[in-house]
């Protein structure tokens, strides 16, 4: 998998692409880790690109939203996939997160 | 039984990539819907993962067992053995997908997504070992 960080309008952006399993979580977790101890506030996954997703991917999603609930900080996914829409549907995490058609529309919705 | 193959794989998350290449060649030997082939991603990625992670407390090298066909009443037939500590996944409890972010965790998350992936799913240990064998309709099913 592959992680590609940006910044736009005081958001960090992290789009993810390929498979998220749990061979590679531990490098999305520590970068988003990284990220919030460094005191970003407002994330924004962009998704467009991930083809895949397991419960062990899910878990770092879990743990990304409750550390900036914590703060009142805010994290908007966007553009899911097909795949790995049904399992955010599956698992229950589609009513938990505030998702958006595009990265565009999930900036918008962090101002 | 049709198709049948076998994959052996360490007890090593790194596996999961040939767990991933095993599954695309059956799903395209067999000539599954691509819908199909992604629910087995899903289903086998879930109990392997368990199994590397769980099954071996005291780690050292051991063999998981993956075998593939499609029975004569047109399922696909996944099953996984492994030599771990006794685990009947059966037993996991469904999670409560109805509480707030705050006091949502992960448990259970795995199985559960393998019981909505899936038709039926039977455990057995036996001659030390854990059998699963997960059986999914091999057309698509209705979202």
């Amino acid at each position: 998998m592959e992680i590609l960080e940006s910044k736009d309008h005081g958001a960090v952006i992290l789009g993810l692409r390929g498979r998220l399993d749990a061979s590679n979580t531990v490098a999305f977790e520590e970068q988003v880790l990284r990220l919030l101890d460094s005191g970003e506030q407002r994330l924004v996954i962009d998704m467009s690109e991930l083809e895949y997703i397991s419960s062990a991917g899910l878990r770092v999603f879990l743990i990304t939203a409750k550390r900036l609930a914590k703060t009142s900080g805010k994290l908007a996914l966007s553009a899911l996939t097909e795949q790995v829409r049904e399992v955010f549907d599956i698992a229950g995490f589609s009513s938990i997160f505030q998702i958006y058609p595009s990265r565009k529309d999930a900036l918008t919705a962090l101002q | 039984m049709s198709h049948p193959a076998t994959l052996m794989l360490k007890n090593d998350l790194s596996e999961l990539a040939r767990l991933c290449e095993f599954i695309d060649e059956f799903g395209g030997r067999a000539g599954l819907p691509s819908k199909t082939i992604a629910d087995m991603h899903l289903a086998l990625d879930e109990v392997v993962t368990n199994v590397i992670s769980y099954a071996y407390p005291t780690f050292g090298e051991h063999q998981i067992t993956i075998r593939l066909a499609i029975d004569a009443d047109q399922m696909v037939v996944m099953e996984v053995e492994d030599d771990g500590q006794v685990f009947d996944p059966l037993t996991v409890g469904a999670p409560d997908l109805s509480t707030p972010l705050e006091e949502r965790t992960v448990g259970g998350l795995g199985m559960h997504l393998v019981r909505q992936l899936t038709d039926s799913l039977d455990y057995r240990r036996y001659a030390g070992k854990n059998h699963l064998t997960m059986k999914r309709k091999l057309a698509s099913r209705e979202a």
